[in-house]
């Protein structure tokens, strides 16, 4: 039924024309994950994250939205860290969790899949899809711009 | 029982936010609010809405920490609004048996 709060998965997958490190760095560094972090609309300052990227290491920031101020935190520990390739969070042991894996694709380029499952009925899971989508469109927005090929350092 | 606590809980169960609350709540056991708002689905400020209702209909109860506050569910509510739902069982059961005579 789609109307059911029933446990549905979000699955989403990205390819950035950016190095691996580069998309990691966009995860694990405070100043890079404000400036991506929420969907459009959104802001997150750079003052409440934490990121302790280590198992057991709190991942916490505050995102705010323009309009009206009203907030959506992430407020979780990582469970595996494994750069650059592996990241998984979330609340308390057994709880919801989100995973992020990178995968080098050469040339350059790094393929990002988010997994992750909420508790929703179709319309809060099609928002949480919405959401993340706009906020990985962001992410795209603020890596380096890749080198045009044969230009000089 | 009680019709005004039905009502309330009713009420409360009337919403599919809350219904995803309370799925949250049977699956970890225990959430604060900013475990509940689920990154880029509820904000905190309609969670911690939400958790009036429920609180209010009897299907939550918070910790009493100011700064947490964590909610876990709680049983009687749903137990009446089950026993509610229950006297109607004969019926659907005869509807169910007598659509299965049609169907045989």
């Amino acid at each position: 039924m789609s109307g059911t709060a029933e446990l549905r998965d979000i699955i989403i997958t990205r390819t950035y024309d950016a190095p691996r490190a580069e998309v990691w760095k966009a995860w694990t560094e405070p100043a890079r994950i404000a400036a991506w972090w929420g969907k459009r609309g959104w802001r997150t300052p750079v003052e409440s994250v934490t990121l302790d990227v280590r198992p057991g290491g709190v991942f916490r920031l505050n995102s705010i939205a323009d309009a009206d101020g009203s907030e959506m935190p992430v407020d979780t520990i990582y469970h595996e860290v494994v750069p650059p390739e592996r990241l998984s969070f979330g609340g308390q042991p057994g709880g919801r969790r989100a995973t992020v894996t990178f995968r080098d694709l050469g040339g350059g380029r790094t393929e990002m899949t988010f997994t992750s499952s909420i508790h929703a009925d179709a319309e809060l899971h099609a928002r949480a899809l919405g959401g993340l989508t706009s906020a990985f469109d962001r992410l795209a927005e603020q890596l380096p711009r890749p080198r045009p090929e044969g230009t000089f350092r | 029982m009680n019709t005004d606590q039905l009502t309330l809980t009713f009420a409360a169960l009337a919403d599919p936010t809350r219904r995803a609350i309370l799925a949250e709540l049977r699956h970890n056991g225990e959430a604060t609010v900013n475990e509940l708002a689920a990154p880029f689905t509820i904000t905190v400020q309609a969670v911690s809405k939400h958790l009036k209702v429920l609180e209010r209909a009897g299907l939550i109860v918070r910790g009493r920490s100011a700064q947490l506050r964590p909610s876990r569910l709680q049983g009687e509510a749903l137990k009446d609004a089950a026993d509610w739902l229950a006297d109607y069982r004969g019926f659907w059961e005869e509807s169910f048996d007598r659509l299965g005579e049609q169907l045989a």
